[in-house]
């Protein structure tokens, strides 16, 4: 059961309390003239909404296909007058991108690993389960997602290097093994919502708790964990502090950090950087293409309630 | 429910309290060993003088009292506090504002939100250099739009007084995470209280105090906290939006962009004086806490919960 | 139910699969952490050159490895400086060579980063004696050695021939010369926009405080074993007034800044200077090989830097890379052994030739390998002048550094005055560790 497309919105439908019927508004009768005024004021709001937005990333793309002429020309032109693969030969050259890319895809999938396995575990601890230290501990987690990421950065970067943990990727995949606080929040919120019935009825019959949330609430909490499981690809996959601070040897880095390493080495290589650029956010846009759905849903209901 | 005897009852609640602690378990460790292990640690180090190759050696307030007369400390806090003052309500007012530009009956609205969006999973090395380039005095696109609307064309990241608002305007890139969040809550507003209000007469914005605010006050807490806290700790942009050759750490011009986290990294990082990083965190921390306090108090005044 | 049971198995599968995957895919890498196998020892040699630089690197490497059967080093490119100082952090160490500059030595040695070299290069017959003196002073802390120079740096005035022609200029000998030079060579058009720059600024603080030298000033004291922090000496806040009064008010703050932001990249074939943007720059030996190469048909000269007056005659800016070993290395001895090999004569001979740099033994000065490269002999007469000066290398030189570099930036810009910014920094280097 996948959760509807929170980006197509279907207006509440209204029904009249005495004879059931479909309720709907009056409608205004306004002048053609208004109407049509009405309709492109809103066209033009939309669009210049999108172009603002959407401007950049023309310019990365179409930066990334011009050559060295174009790119320094002043005033800047916005297409190319000739389109080369130049630049993105020449990252290729420079970054190592599929050793980065494997990388990153490593990390990134032992982090959902992580994460799809422990967030609901709590979640359910949160939701479904009645104990004493419910809510002291749902505190904890809300209160945990307000923590600036710096206040414990320098303490658990010592605790890794006395494990000898630097430069490796224990630290970068072992929290996800331990919960997020908003992921944790967003399948609590989702769990909420799932009726108790089945779940009291298997423990009538005498299934063990972890039978019931094993076989009754993680198949009915798939739409949930699969939102999770994008956030949290997403999330590692764009991460940069966390690489920054503990990959030191350039054939471990990620693409973020390769990303940044390049810019250090060769300072405003601009062509080959937006190339890069291009490459780098290539997957990102085809996750969110295929898993559109599950981003705004998790937002919308971690942000609501 | 049925009533059980007294001991029965203690004994049922004491299993489904273990039964809950078990299943929290993962979080209740992880909490002890990367958040509050840490916070103690970090205010232990901020007493000290801890270079990371030698051992830390007790100094006192040393840290903190050297904080008030260090300029640098002092400057990154005046820029991240004037990124934070400037930047969350305009994130507030433009995601609102594009929320309701995002609802309007316009074909094809689906595809127009998901371009909104999109911004926000970039990644964000991959829109640091973006606006890097878009911003570059002589080759950036910025500056040629405001040339063709003949608006003043400031040199940006090469200007002291323009790289704030700049690392601003990049932020504000990613505000469709924002719009979405509103744009859900919108949904919420009742319909024929609209319906009614413009049957009497009530203008455009008085609709909007009226009915629309009052239900939205609630995602707007939880949204000025989120963004609050994203630009207290604002890192990622400043860095990379600084970076010089070979990474050797850089403020910008006239440190105009050094903001306080990047203060610590470099403290910690670059300098090895984790004690004063240490203490510059956890002034961090209080700070937050302070603002998320004082919020979360205010909040009794102008939120208003159950909009049904 | 049993529909369920089996996606979810399956859906798990996957995952396993897609992780076992990456980590094939992420493994390819290889280990480049020390290890031991059989009578070889590995070690590992990382290093902040990249690109071409990094190949000659890798050369002498491979030549290193088959010139003997008990040691392989394993070189990789970490062109990070941040993170080369925080790898050496951890206990077990990342890697047992590395290169970086001399005036991080004292900072680095002070720190207990840098493992002492006296005893290690005795052992591996290292011979230290015909080193640049003053390359040799940065390299130690407390009258210990804790790196060895590779190649040493020196800057020059580099001037473009044509341009300095066409405005009727001779290379200026003096100060004031250089004043009058940069008037007449920087050209700005109807709109007031600066066209041309008579002196550019590639890295801004190794510019500045080589002027300030020039100018008759000192970064650290007059005590070479004992250096402080001494900014505000009048020679450098002269030197910063002469930049503030001949570049950015003349012509306007907002208007270099703009030019400086089209620049592009240095040492590319866009570089400001090789394009004629800039027409006299101060810099460092390798623009005799980094020029030919990228900007064949430019004309150029070069010629010592301007100095306030005839005493200062020949001053330049010495600089040192340097190699060494982090304290956390697990095979000091074997690194040791790698580094008498890479500064030894013909090794050093080969490596700074590749990179254009010019070589930190006196001895090899007056190799005729040297002479080959175009204009490189004005560098190498310029390390045999008296008035050499270079930056110490004292615990406090990176915040220096760093505080430094804030000061010429809002000098540059004419947000402060030269003796402001100078006395703010004095200020600040109170607080500094000087042991």
């Amino acid at each position: 059961m996948a959760p509807a497309d929170p980006l197509v919105v279907e207006p509440t439908r209204r029904e009249d309390a005495r004879s059931g019927r479909e309720w709907r508004p009056p409608v205004r009768r306004s002048g053609l003239l208004k109407t049509a005024g009405k309709w492109t004021t809103h066209r033009l709001l939309m669009a210049v909404l999108v172009i603002v937005f959407v401007f950049p990333f023309v310019v990365m793309v179409t930066s990334a296909f011009k050559n060295t002429g174009d790119i320094f020309h002043s005033p800047p032109r916005l297409l190319p007058s000739e389109w080369t693969w130049d630049n993105f030969t020449g990252a290729f050259h420079q970054i190592p991108v599929f050793r980065y890319l494997g990388n990153t895809l490593f990390i990134s999938t032992m982090t959902v690993i992580g994460t799809v396995l422990t967030c609901p575990l709590v979640a359910y601890s949160l939701s479904k389960l009645q104990w004493r230290g419910r809510s002291a501990l749902l505190a904890i987690v809300l209160a945990t997602m307000m923590l600036p990421t710096q206040v414990t950065m320098i303490p658990i970067y010592l605790m890794w290097n006395a494990l000898h943990g630097a430069n490796t990727y224990w630290p970068l995949i072992t929290p996800a093994f331990f919960g997020t606080p908003f992921l944790i929040f967003m399948i609590r919120q989702f769990l909420i919502n799932v009726p108790d019935e089945l779940i009291q009825a298997a423990r009538m019959d005498g299934a063990s708790e972890l039978r019931v949330y094993w076989s009754i609430v993680l198949p009915l909490a798939r739409p949930a964990l699969a939102t999770a499981a994008v956030f949290q690809f997403v999330w590692t996959w764009t991460d940069f502090l966390n690489p920054l601070i503990y990959l030191n040897d350039s054939s471990k880095y990620t693409l973020s950090i390769g990303l940044y390493a390049f810019f250090g080495q060769h300072d405003v290589a601009w062509g080959p950087l937006m190339a890069a650029c291009v490459m780098f956010t290539l997957p990102a846009l085809l996750i969110f293409i295929f898993g559109q759905r599950y981003f705004v849903g998790g937002i919308s209901t971690g942000a609501l309630k | 429910m049925t009533t059980l005897p007294f001991t029965r009852r203690r004994r049922r609640r004491r299993s489904e309290l273990y039964k809950g602690l078990a299943f929290a378990s993962p979080f209740l460790i992880g909490f002890t060993v990367f958040v509050a292990y840490p916070i103690l640690a970090s205010a232990r180090y901020s007493f000290t003088d801890f270079n990371l190759f030698q051992a830390p050696h007790g100094v006192g307030f040393d840290n903190y009292r050297a904080m008030l007369t260090d300029d640098r400390f002092l400057k990154s806090l005046a820029n991240t506090l004037y990124l934070t003052v400037i930047g969350v309500p305009l994130s507030i007012i433009i995601g609102l504002g594009g929320a309701h530009i995002l609802n309007l009956p316009v074909r094809g609205r689906p595809l127009f939100r998901a371009l909104v969006y999109l911004p926000t999973i970039v990644p964000v090395v991959v829109g640091g250099y973006l606006w890097r380039w878009l911003l570059n005095a002589q080759y950036g696109f910025v500056d040629r739009v405001l040339e063709l609307l003949h608006v003043p064309t400031p040199l940006w990241l090469e200007d002291p007084n323009w790289t704030k608002p700049a690392i601003i305007m990049m932020s504000l890139w990613t505000v469709g995470g924002t719009m979405i969040i509103y744009l859900a809550a919108l949904q919420e507003v009742p319909v024929e209280l609209h319906e009614a209000a413009e049957i009497d007469g009530a203008g455009i914005w008085a609709r909007f105090r009226y009915i629309t605010w009052p239900t939205l006050t609630p995602v707007t807490l939880f949204q000025i906290i989120v963004t609050i806290i994203a630009f207290l700790q604002i890192f990622t942009q400043p860095y990379l939006l600084t970076q010089t050759r070979l990474n050797s750490s850089s403020g910008g011009p006239d440190d105009s962009m050094l903001s306080y986290t990047m203060y610590l990294f470099q403290n910690a990082f670059v300098f090895l004086k984790m004690g004063y990083a240490s203490a510059m965190a956890w002034i961090l921390f209080l700070i937050t806490l302070a603002i998320t306090a004082l919020l979360l108090l205010s909040s009794k005044k102008w939120v208003h919960y159950g909009s049904r | 139910m049993k529909m369920q049971a089996f996606s979810r198995s399956r859906s798990v599968a996957v995952l396993a699969g897609a992780a076992v995957l990456s980590l094939a895919l992420a493994s390819c890498s290889g280990s480049t952490n020390t290890a031991s196998s059989g009578g070889k020892t590995t070690i590992s040699f990382s290093y902040l050159w990249g690109g071409p630089e990094g190949a000659a690197a890798e050369k002498i490497i491979s030549e290193f490895n088959s010139s003997q059967s008990k040691i392989v080093v394993k070189g990789v490119s970490n062109p990070d400086m941040q993170k080369q100082l925080a790898s050496m952090s951890s206990s077990s160490g990342s890697f047992d060579v590395s290169d970086n500059f001399g005036n991080n030595v004292g900072t680095w040695a002070s720190k207990g980063v840098l493992a002492p070299l006296d005893d290690l290069l005795k052992t591996a017959g290292a011979d230290t004696s015909d080193f640049v003196p003053s390359a040799m002073n940065q390299m130690k802390y407390k009258g210990k050695i804790y790196a060895l120079p590779i190649a040493v740096h020196t800057m020059q005035l580099v001037y473009n021939k044509k341009l300095l022609q066409a405005a009727g200029v001779t290379p200026p000998k003096t100060t004031d010369e250089l004043a009058t030079a940069i008037a007449k060579l920087t050209k700005v058009d109807a709109s007031g926009n600066i066209t041309q720059l008579g002196l550019g600024n590639p890295d801004q603080s190794t510019s500045l405080t080589t002027l300030g030298y020039a100018f008759g000033g000192t970064w650290d004291g007059s005590s070479t074993t004992a250096p402080t922090p001494t900014p505000a000496e009048p020679g450098n806040v002269a030197a910063l007034k002469f930049w503030q009064d001949n570049i950015t008010n003349k012509y306007g703050p907002a208007k270099v800044t703009k030019f400086t932001a089209g620049w592009g990249q240095y040492m590319s074939p866009q570089d400001p200077f090789y394009t004629g943007k800039v027409a006299m720059v101060i810099e460092g030996e390798w623009q005799a090989v980094s020029i030919p190469k990228n900007a064949p048909k430019l004309q150029w000269g070069v010629a010592p830097i301007p100095v306030a007056n005839s005493s200062l005659d020949g001053t330049t800016q010495l600089t040192a890379s340097t190699l060494f070993i982090p304290a956390n290395s697990q095979h000091k001895a074997e690194a040791a052994t790698f580094l008498k090999y890479m500064t030894d004569k013909q090794a050093m001979l080969e490596f700074t030739k590749a990179l254009g740099n010019l070589p930190a033994r006196t001895s090899l000065l007056a190799d005729p390998t040297y002479a080959a490269i175009p204009h490189m002999s004005a560098w190498l007469e310029s390390l045999k002048s008296p008035n050499v000066k270079s930056l110490a290398s004292a615990p406090y030189s990176a915040q220096y550094s760093t505080d430094l570099a804030s000061a010429f930036d809002s000098v540059s810009r004419g947000t402060a005055a030269p003796q402001q910014a100078m006395d703010k920094v004095a200020n600040q280097a109170k607080s500094y560790p000087m042991k």
